[in-house]
């Protein structure tokens, strides 16, 4: 699904990716690790179309998006959320969930200002949909309210559901887990298993080893920058230059 | 509730149309009240597309007077020099105010705030000095320009009250117009753009054409609002179109509040009534619009209408929370 | 016929960069764009004339007591009305547009208080013009340029070897670091303020002298530094000056030989071009960002 061949990315004299090479498969939950500063969320950006890389190319789904922007990557199917939240505040929660529908909308500019039948068929049915997402993760009673007016958590939910709505292929989750207490994270856990058998893939960032162990099927490790082991969750954990890069780097 | 707030919105609204309908009856002694009614729809076409651009969009704009001045002028210009008839030339004006802003906007969309305000001010400011010392006087420069008024189908609108219904129902399809638009999937990319524009661009949302959009949009209300003065005042001159104008556009819609259509509805309204109360005090206009607008900003940054809503907002959720209680 | 020329574009372009000088200042301390720098020159040139030719004070005494003054509402500025607006975590913008008030207010301010009649400073030197090479120039176009280069030099050795100047730095460039070393950053913030308004009055008492004093003076000259301001890089100090003498210059020479038609269009075009091609400016500041 997405190939990621040898990126590079230097801020100044800094490189923050160096030499990275991974894949995602289809319908798995692959994992995205590290110590904090190594390159992670810059990863994220730059799979995202945020920054372009200085060299290597990612391939997703068969088509090179090396260089695209982001409107652009999400048009092709990736989605994401953010490591800090990153909503619509002073919109409600279903506008919140529409603005993510946007690449997917067929009316064009003058259907909308005319409020053409097309047009209003299609915002019933985006409404139904959207609606529907914010049940799958329980937050249709709150459709209506500001978004800056939810509690951290549900904020965390509603932008994996935002990041849901354009029907991605591929969702990018940047720490969602952060600030969350513990039942909050086993229900997190929970949804992301149910997103990945509606076949989404997830490439997802955590500091929670705990979490990432039990959910994802296979996973990256970087440090500063560079790649530094992958494998499953079980040989990860056997791995003794991850150990060290934990151990030494806290 | 909702019913009672139903039921009681249609009578409302009829009342209105019907208060604004007679508005050319109630003064009909006092032309020159019909005068400043005119100019309130007119200008509240106008604020009403900065609205779109500042207030949805979050894009500042100083230099709204240079689209003004584009439909004042090219409307009169084309008028005179090809001979369209005036129905036309407005739109035409507008349009091609509406590509200037798109073409301004395309290599502004990457500015941020700080830096579009001086973008647009200068912008306004290169529109003046065109339209001040334009190539071979065809604006007649600081001397001004006369014009005709609108002729609409074979019905000269050169008595106020006859411009005011023109005006009316301008202001009535512009203000319809612009409400399907920001409640449609474009006005929701705009107030995304506004609040977050990283995210907005992660989401599916082409910022840059949004932008563009908003921009075009607005200088297509604001210059079609420029043709209707030229039209109704039947004499332009570069002292309109001056940077202050651009300024009196944004203390309208502050004063009202941004973000809604009754907004800059209120904000004109309170700001020519004042204007005509402070007529006699011209000296002190400018001094006083400008701790108006620094007294808005720092005391109401709402707007009038915007702390209105809020308060009102305010007291329906006490009464909510009050029968809930009761209810409990 | 150029070099007359040369000497009235760098007359007014060393005003150009006490004001973009203020630009630059504010918006390292603050990150805020201010529209009131140019009405403060007015004010400036006002309260000095007034100074000059009412009370008949010395001409030096009445520079000093206006740029105090300047600096005294710069500082009041950003205490009453700048913080208070950020404090309460208002949208940026609007704390921008209180500028724009504050500048309306200002100009017809001084419209009000001092007429709407151009004030004229009656000889201020007893030798009223210098010979330079082939050319005559006025002492009062001498004394702008080299009062101005002067301040500039003092400012930047203020601020590279003062204590003071260097915690002013220090605050602009990471306020909490800055505070985390003991630093007053509100007081740091307060007296950038008071500083731009200070050049700007400056700037007043200068130009006052060779082009008369009238209310809309400073709102030309402070549109006209922002381009200055940006065409240097904005928010760099030598930028700011070179932006605005090479504004200044070529502003003049264009008026001189083409047309004076399109003189005030100029520094605007350029401000656009910039702004467009080249944000960061001459002096590659990094000051646009998202």
């Amino acid at each position: 699904m997405l190939q990621v061949k040898d990126v590079t990315l230097s801020f100044g004299g800094l490189v923050a990716v160096n030499h990275v090479s991974m894949e995602v498969r289809d319908g798995s939950i692959t994992g995205l690790i590290g110590p904090n500063g190594a390159g992670k969320t810059t990863f994220f950006n730059i799979a995202s179309g945020v920054y372009t890389p200085d060299s290597g190319e990612i391939i997703f789904d068969g088509k090179n998006i090396t260089g695209k922007r982001c409107f652009q990557i999400n048009e092709a199917g990736i989605s994401r959320t953010y490591q800090v939240i990153n909503l619509f505040k002073k919109m409600t929660v279903l506008e919140n969930v529409l603005v993510g529908m946007h690449s997917r909308i067929k009316s064009k500019f003058f259907a909308s200002l005319l409020h053409l039948p097309s047009q209003r068929a299609e915002e019933k049915e985006l409404r139904k949909k959207a609606m529907k997402l914010l049940e799958f993760v329980g937050l249709e009673k709150q459709a209506n309210d500001e978004a800056g007016s939810l509690s951290y958590g549900q904020q965390r939910l509603l932008e994996i559901v935002r990041g849901m709505a354009s029907d991605p292929k591929l969702l990018l989750l940047d720490e969602p887990a952060a600030g969350m207490n513990s039942r909050e994270n086993d229900e997190l856990m929970v949804l992301l298993k149910k997103i990945a058998a509606m076949g989404i893939s997830i490439l997802i960032i955590e500091h929670d080893m705990n979490l990432m162990m039990n959910l994802c099927d296979y996973i990256y490790v970087l440090n500063y920058g560079k790649l530094l082991a992958e494998g499953k969750p079980a040989q990860i954990q056997q791995n003794p230059d991850v150990i060290a890069a934990y151990l030494g780097g806290e | 509730m909702k019913r009672t707030q139903k039921n009681l919105k249609r009578p409302l609204l009829a009342l209105l149309a019907v208060l604004l309908l007679s508005v050319p009856l109630i003064f009909s002694g006092f032309p020159y009240a019909i005068l400043i009614c005119c100019f309130i729809l007119l200008y509240v076409i106008a604020v009403s597309g900065l609205d779109i651009v500042f207030g949805y969009c979050g894009q500042i704009s100083m230099g709204h007077a240079a689209f003004f001045a584009i439909g004042a002028y090219g409307s009169c210009l084309l008028h005179d020099y090809c001979g369209i008839p005036i129905m036309l030339t407005m739109v035409i004006a507008a349009v091609l105010a509406a590509s200037v802003g798109a073409v301004i906007a395309y290599p502004a969309s990457k500015l941020v705030f700080h830096f579009l305000s001086l973008a647009t001010l200068s912008f306004g400011e290169i529109v003046y000095q065109i339209i001040s010392h334009s190539p071979g006087g065809i604006t007649n420069n600081f001397v001004g320009y006369y014009t005709e008024s609108i002729n609409f189908f074979g019905l000269t609108l050169d008595t106020y009250p006859r411009f005011y219904y023109y005006a009316l129902g301008c202001a009535v399809l512009f203000l319809t117009a612009k409400q399907m638009l920001v409640n449609s999937q474009v006005g929701r990319a705009f107030i995304a753009i506004r609040e977050n524009h990283h995210a907005a661009d992660g989401m599916g949302v082409n910022v840059r054409k949004y932008k563009v959009i908003a921009f075009a949009v607005s200088a297509f209300y604001t210059a079609f609002a420029g043709a209707m003065y030229a039209h109704l005042v039947r004499y332009i001159s570069p002292d309109t179109f001056m940077q202050k104008q651009s300024v009196m556009f944004l203390t309208m819609l502050l004063f009202g509040g941004t973000a809604s259509l009754a907004g800059p509805i209120c904000g004109v309204t309170v700001v020519m009534l004042l204007n005509e109360l402070l007529r006699s005090a011209e000296r002190y206009q400018m001094f006083i619009y400008g701790i108006l607008l620094l007294a808005v900003i720092v005391l109401i940054p709402g707007g009038i209408y915007g702390t209105v809503e809020k308060a009102i907002k305010n007291v329906f959720r006490r009464k909510k929370e009050a029968t809930k209680d009761a209810a409990g | 016929m150029f070099w007359q020329l040369l000497i009235s574009g760098l007359v007014i372009g060393s005003v150009y960069g006490l004001i973009a000088l203020g630009y630059s200042l504010i918006y390292k301390a603050s990150g805020l764009l201010t529209f009131a720098q140019g009405d403060l020159l007015t004010l400036g040139a006002f309260l000095g004339v007034t100074f000059f030719t009412v009370l008949k004070l010395p001409f030096v005494v009445s520079l000093v007591l206006a740029v105090g003054f300047g600096f005294a509402v710069g500082m009041l500025i950003e205490k009453f009305i700048i913080r208070r607006l950020l404090n309460k975590k208002v949208l940026i913008i609007y704390v921008v547009l209180s500028t724009i008030a504050l500048s309306y207010i200002i100009q017809n301010g001084t419209m009000l208080a001092f007429g709407t009649k151009t004030k004229y400073f009656p000889a201020i030197f007893s030798i009223s013009r210098i010979k330079l090479g082939s050319i005559y120039v006025q002492m009062e176009s001498v004394v702008c340029i080299l009062v101005s280069l002067a301040c500039m030099l003092i400012l930047h050795l203020f601020m590279s070897k003062t204590k003071l100047g260097t915690a002013m730095r220090a605050a602009s460039m990471d306020r909490v670091a800055a505070e985390a070393r003991g630093i007053n950053v509100s007081l740091t913030t307060g007296l950038t303020w008071g500083l731009a308004a200070g050049f700007a009055a400056l700037g007043g008492m200068l130009i006052g002298p060779v082009y008369g004093v009238y209310t809309t003076l400073g709102a030309t000259i402070g549109k006209k530094a922002s381009a200055s301001a940006v065409s240097g890089g904005y928010g760099n100090m030598y930028g700011a000056i070179v932006g605005g003498l090479l504004l200044g210059i070529i502003e003049t020479l264009v008026a001189g030989f083409l047309s004076s038609e399109y003189k005030d269009m100029i520094s605007y075009i350029i401000l656009l071009l910039f702004l467009f091609l080249r944000p960061t400016g001459i002096f590659n500041e990094r000051a646009l960002q998202d």
